[in-house]
């Protein structure tokens, strides 16, 4: 890592993107540390790739300022290329190459020294789990496979950085769960992780977060912090006999935000969470629904992205009728 | 059904005029293409660069030489004075032709006896070299005919002169042998058959490449309404093509349409759906688009070369001859010459157009089939 | 400019190459099929043209004056008329392509000393055939009619028995004036700028639409690298294809190589590696496989058929067409190889056109490489 870069792999100022007139990525701004899994969390289309192609210096800012390991992403895109892995959203592997051709291909291109080539090679087999299918072409293997190989493509040269574009969509669970694994074990070798998904779970396992909603950076922090301290609201579980009922007749409770079906449950957004609770409780009682809990629980991080986004958008409301 | 085609032409449509390069290629290809032959293809063959090597150097010599000249089709660009220097000049390309002429010609043609006139030709343009060797045929036989009447004239007096046979010579349907008549409808069946394939063998196959085919057939989309869909746009774009090159061909060039315009369109729309149905069959055999634009040309070339465009069908080997009953652009090019230059009708071109559509049905045929087979 | 790098997309290509065998084998077999086709079936030599006979006359005269056109190679006379619309029918159809129609008082004149006029009508929609048929039917009737004025000359006391001025044609380089000798070489321009551009034209936009090329642009290689580790295996491909059809000139031809083989190999060498070049470029400008299959049509087929003097000579095109042709690089390798092949002339001559050939491929070289960006949009 570059002496410049002061222990922050990413410093991000005020980045854009326009395409044509559309704002894709709108003047965010913020920082990874050396060693961090950083997530980018977000819906689709709402910029997570455009800045990250910004940061692998594939793609042109329209302005603002980025480095990556300390290297400018403007004015020095070839070397930060060296620095980092990239796995790009799309398939980024050869359908017609075997593993091995696709590792040695690689390998070439990250000009591997000839010592080191045999044991990335193998490392990267073995971490992806495909000793059977050195020799099969790239294109009969599934999905979790394929991710799995891109990854340890994108890593054969040992990046400090590594930039994942939502690296588990259309990857089942038990993949997803193996995967984040290998992120952990290259997290705790000191390899600074920057992800983007849309998979709320994953974005528990991250050091720190950046919500992005349309191109803006909404919110970020470490997922606790987010969690405990970002939501205005409260939020309550409770659990009781014919929920799909009892939503109806929670929704009309006064300050209750939001009622949502939850697994067996709901899960209620309140103003005021303890006054809640007993409005809740009384109601319940009142219409006859036995209830086996109503108590306040810590917000997931979809709780806090939809009442974040919602807030944002209640913001942008008046200014569009204003513009109007 | 009708919904769902529609959906489909505007997709395909949106998609292959969404890059304004494509338009313009579109657009751009058939008028280059007929630009171009219509200005480069001419058997014409004019000022043939000559060098002159006169070691009589006489009024006979001088005038015989004069008369190449004032023919229009040569050009004496060197007047050679040391041996051996004409093969530098040959060997350079610097010259097509040398006129030598030998001391005492004049001499010995006063005297009776006979003269040489040696042309040597540059061979490597075989097809300029036979019209050069024939104009100076007919230059060496004219000046050898006035001779012989001087002669005639001088024993029978001044009277009377030998009668010859004179070949008057008529053109019909292309009076001033105009070749770009000739080429100009061929240029229609070239790029209508070239650019019908180009697109339809591309559009399947794409969708293959890329994936998206897996999940157009999960909706209830039949094969042919998928076809249909794929094959209209490219239909319209080939017929576009043809009003483009013949509004150019006939404006620009002035070459003639005698026949029927209605009868005109007609064998388009089944050149064209033979077209598309081979265009069809080469995509369901192709997995990338590579393959697909490979086996397109591996398909057009030998069709093109063969279809008595350029070359005579006639003058080819039997085998091939009968080979070329299956190249539909040989019909159409029938069809299209005589219909611009012969304005002939259904009643000498049905054999034609009856192979056209036997050649079309069937090859959509075989592609529906595939098509099915390989998305199933 | 890193070797490992290039020797790792130049191995990644071969193995694309390989495991596609339709594409190679096509890229092999095309060529083979231009040549049988040029080599056999194609030539614009004419002959045995249709020719359908209105004897008006019925003489003698009319029969050896007619005979001279059933008896020669080029004519083949399907049928003797006896009416306008038999005639009009038989070139309407395309039975013929010629008619001969001799008048009444054929005989007369030609036996009394005047001149007699035979009516020649041909299918002009044919011009090519037409005006060569033309060409032979006049030279048949200007033979005959030599004959005719000898004849008088000799029955009016003459000595003269043969025409005073004897033609004495020589054609040089191609003795035997055969289409193929001239077009075989010139069709190896041919072939390898249409397989080159057909082969590279899509192997970067190919890429690019897979989204593999956006996988490549985020690894230090540079773009010099990937142009020439792409470029490599291609060029060995068209390397074979210009082997084969030296090799198919010379056994299955006879086409004779009177220059130096090294030298035509090297010419070869630097138009490949231009033409691909183009290809290249084609495929970096293009971005999809259908475009840059449009474009790479439109830039090396077209040209190099029509413009490159390798089948209609660059002398008889209109003067703002041959400065076109100037530009075209297959122009320049059509004249080296004609010279090499026939002529068996060498760079003493051929040097200013190789000079040219060896510029195109510099430029086309770099216009991809500057071209290439690592970068989306």
């Amino acid at each position: 890592m570059n002496a410049r870069s002061n222990g922050k792999a990413v410093v991000v100022e005020n980045l854009e993107k326009r395409f044509g007139g559309f704002v894709a990525v709108d003047r965010i701004s913020f920082e990874v540390s050396t060693g961090e899994i950083f997530g980018f969390l977000g819906p689709n289309g709402a910029g997570k790739s455009t800045t990250i192609r910004m940061l692998c210096g594939i793609l042109e800012p329209s302005s603002g300022k980025g480095t990556v390991a300390g290297f400018d992403i403007q004015t020095e895109p070839e070397r930060i290329k060296s620095q980092i892995g990239y796995m790009s959203q799309r398939f980024s592997l050869y359908e017609d190459l075997t593993v091995e051709e696709n590792i040695d291909f690689f390998s070439g291109i990250y000009r591997i020294p000839p010592e080191k080539k045999q044991e990335r090679k193998k490392w990267v087999i073995e971490m992806a789990g495909l000793q059977e299918h050195r020799n099969s072409r790239t294109a009969i293997l599934s999905g979790g496979w394929k991710q799995r190989l891109a990854l340890g493509c994108a890593i054969l040269h040992e990046p400090p950085i590594i930039f994942l574009d939502e690296p588990t969509s259309g990857v089942d669970p038990i993949s997803r769960r193996q995967f984040w694994n290998l992120i952990y074990e290259l997290s705790g070798k000191g390899v600074t992780v920057f992800v983007t998904t849309h998979y709320m779970d994953e974005a528990e396992y991250c050091d720190r977060l950046g919500l992005i909603y349309r191109g803006e950076l909404i919110a970020s922090g470490p997922p606790a912090v987010l969690k405990t301290e970002l939501m205005q609201e409260d939020v309550l579980e409770v659990l009781c006999e014919r929920p799909q009922d009892a939503m109806g007749e929670i929704e009309r409770a006064p300050g209750i935000k939001e009622v949502a079906l939850f697994g067996k449950g709901l899960h209620v957004v309140a103003e005021d969470g303890d006054a809640a609770v007993s409005a809740i409780r009384n109601i319940l009682d009142d219409r006859g629904y036995r209830t086996d809990r109503i108590e306040k629980i810590v917000p997931s991080l979809e709780d806090v992205f939809v009442s974040l986004i919602e807030a944002h958008d209640r913001l942008e409301q008046p200014q569009e009728e204003v513009r109007r | 059904m009708f919904e769902r085609i529609r959906h489909m032409l505007r997709k395909e449509f949106i998609q292959a005029l969404r890059d304004p390069r494509m338009k313009s290629t579109i657009f751009l290809i058939p008028t280059i293409q007929v630009l171009v032959f219509g200005y480069v293809v001419t058997t014409d063959v004019r000022h043939v660069t000559t060098a002159v090597y006169d070691l009589d150097n006489s009024v006979t010599t001088r005038d015989l030489v004069s008369r190449f000249v004032e023919s229009g089709y040569f050009d004496t660009v060197e007047y050679i004075s040391t041996d051996g220097r004409e093969v530098d000049l040959m060997d350079r390309g610097d010259v097509q032709a040398v006129l030598r002429m030998n001391k005492g010609f004049e001499d010995d043609l006063r005297a009776g006896r006979t003269v040489q006139l040696q042309v040597i030709v540059d061979g490597t343009d075989s097809n300029t070299a036979r019209i050069v060797l024939d104009y100076s045929a007919k230059i060496a036989s004219q000046f050898s005919q006035e001779v012989l009447q001087e002669r005639f004239t001088r024993l029978q007096g001044a009277v009377a002169q030998p009668g010859q046979v004179e070949l008057e010579t008529r053109a019909w349907f292309n009076e001033n042998l105009e070749s770009r008549n000739f080429y100009v409808p061929g240029v229609i069946s070239m790029l209508v058959m070239l650019v019908t394939l180009i697109l339809t063998s591309n559009a399947v196959v794409r969708e293959k490449e890329i994936g998206t085919m897996e999940q157009i057939m999960v909706t209830p989309i039949t094969p042919r309404e998928f076809i249909l869909g794929k094959t209209i746009p490219f239909a319209l774009i080939a017929f576009i093509d043809v009003m483009v090159v013949t509004i150019i061909g006939v404006f620009w060039f002035g070459v003639p349409i005698r026949g029927n315009l209605l009868l005109l369109f007609f064998a388009t729309a089944l050149y064209v759906m033979t077209g598309l149905g081979v265009g069809l069959l080469i995509s369901t055999i192709s997995r990338t688009q590579q393959q697909a634009m490979m086996s397109t040309f591996f398909f057009f070339l030998p069709a093109q070369l063969l279809s008595g465009f350029m070359f005579p069908i006639a003058n080819m080997p039997r085998v091939i001859q009968w080979l070329t009953f299956l190249d539909p652009l040989r019909y159409f090019l029938v069809i299209i010459r005589s219909i611009f230059l012969k304005g002939v009708g259904l009643n000498v071109l049905w054999p034609n157009f009856v192979a056209l559509a036997i050649m079309g049905q069937v090859t959509l045929w075989l592609a529906t089939r595939r098509f099915r087979k390989t998305l199933v | 400019m890193k070797m490992l790098r290039v020797r790792a997309v130049a191995r990644k290509e071969f193995i694309h190459i390989i495991r596609d065998p339709r594409s190679l084998g096509m890229a092999i077999a095309m060529p083979m099929l231009m040549l049988v086709l040029f080599g056999y079936a194609l030539t614009l030599d004419v002959d045995r043209v249709p020719l359908v006979v209105w004897d008006q006359s019925g003489s003698h005269v009319s029969r050896e004056f007619i005979s001279r056109f059933s008896g020669s190679r080029y004519f083949s006379v399907r049928s003797y008329v006896s009416r306008y619309q038999e005639l009009e029918g038989a070139i309407d159809t395309g039975r013929a392509l010629v008619a001969l129609v001799v008048p009444r008082d054929f005989a007369g004149r030609v036996e009394s000393g005047r001149t007699a006029q035979v009516q020649l009508i041909v299918d002009g929609s044919d011009s090519n055939t037409a005006t060569i048929a033309m060409g032979y039917a006049q030279a048949i009737a200007r033979t005959y009619s030599q004959e005719v004025v000898l004849r008088q000359i000799q029955r009016a006391g003459g000595r003269t028995l043969v025409m005073p001025l004897d033609l004495r044609p020589r054609v040089w380089f191609n003795t035997e004036l055969e289409s193929k000798n001239y077009i075989v070489p010139g069709l190896i321009a041919v072939i390898m700028m249409v397989i080159a551009a057909l082969l590279t034209s899509l192997t970067v936009a190919r890429e690019w639409e897979r989204g593999t090329m956006e996988q490549l642009i985020s690894t230090p290689i540079e773009g010099k690298e990937l142009i020439l580790g792409k470029l490599i295996p291609y060029f060995c491909i068209g390397m074979l294809d210009v082997l084969i059809a030296v090799l198919m000139g010379q056994f299955l031809f006879h086409i004779p190589l009177r220059g130096s083989v090294p030298l035509l190999f090297l010419m070869s060498a630097i138009f490949l590696a231009g033409t691909l070049s183009l290809g290249m470029f084609i495929s970096i400008v293009s971005k999809s496989q259908l475009l840059a299959t449009q474009l790479a049509m439109v830039l090396t087929f077209l040209p190099s058929f029509l413009l490159s003097g390798f089948m209609y000579a660059i002398v008889n095109m209109p003067k703002p067409l041959q400065l076109i042709t100037h530009v075209i690089p297959a122009r320049y390798f059509v004249a080296l190889l004609k010279g090499i092949y026939l002529k068996g002339v060498g760079l003493e001559i051929l040097g200013f056109d190789a000079g040219l050939l060896a510029v195109f491929s510099v430029v086309m070289a770099t216009l991809a490489n500057r071209k290439f960006k690592k970068k989306l949009e």
